[in-house]
């Protein structure tokens, strides 16, 4: 049902990205996605998580990521990633280089790229000590 | 993810199927690393049953593609689909890595 929200604190660790990516699939079968949005979603949810895994708690505490998701429109989910680790905000992140050859592509910096393009809508805020992105995807593609 | 080595026309070809995830990329990176350090330079991969692909499985093709470079070998990918293809497609990898419709086309790629 429209508005239903769910959540979920996990562990800012790799080893729980499997289960960051069960729990918005539920809520991927409750808005009734499609399986090719499923795997764009799957793909935002991994690329966002890593990202606070790798780089959210450089000091080596343990972090937490904050996972929440709703049924913001009928076929629309709307997923909230939050963490307390340094700083970021992704949408204001220099896009990495596309167009230079294999020899001079830098390794890192698709991730970002990734969920921008394949996120329906896509904001950030700081709230307190907290990043929080939001983003969503809907049963109609945007390819 | 599974990574299936196969000998056909006395090339390596490596058929990856499933998901190319953060935990499972570094397999197949370590599976073309393993091919390479028994000389095996020319390296078909054949991606028509992978689903899923990540930026950590982009990061493991540049890097193991980097690496066939400097060694004057090649990687050359076939049968891309879907999701895959897409998430190649729109960081512009597709333009860079030598990429085939067919894993005949790729074997006889040069």
């Amino acid at each position: 049902m429209p508005g239903a929200t769910r959540s979920l604190r996990l562990a800012a660790n790799i080893a729980c990205l499997h289960a960051a990516t069960e729990f918005v699939r539920t809520g991927a079968l409750e808005a009734n996605l499609p399986e090719a949005r499923i795997g764009e979603l799957d793909l935002l949810i991994e690329e966002v998580f890593l990202n606070v895994c790798r780089h959210g708690y450089p000091d080596g505490r343990q972090g937490v990521v904050a996972l929440e998701y709703s049924l913001s429109a009928p076929g629309e989910l709307s997923i909230e990633v939050a963490d307390q680790g340094v700083e970021f905000n992704p949408l204001t992140a220099a896009p990495p280089d596309l167009t230079s050859n294999l020899e001079n592509r830098p390794i890192g910096g698709l991730g970002v790229f990734l969920v921008k393009r394949f996120a329906q809508f896509i904001t950030y805020r700081r709230d307190r000590d907290w990043n929080r992105l939001t983003f969503g995807i809907s049963a109609g593609s945007r390819w | 993810m599974t990574v299936e080595q196969k000998q056909v026309a006395g090339q390596v070809v490596l058929l990856v199927s499933g998901r190319m995830d953060a935990e499972s990329a570094p397999r197949f990176e370590e599976k073309c690393r393993a091919c390479i350090a028994e000389g095996l330079t020319a390296l078909v991969v054949d991606l028509g049953d992978l689903t899923y692909v990540s930026s950590m499985g982009l990061r493991s093709f540049i890097s193991v593609t980097k690496t066939l470079q400097d060694k004057e070998g090649a990687l050359r990918i076939c049968r891309l689909k879907g999701l895959v293809k897409q998430v190649f497609e729109i960081t512009g990898l597709l333009g860079l890595f030598r990429v085939y419709d067919s894993v005949e086309a790729a074997l006889m790629g040069g």
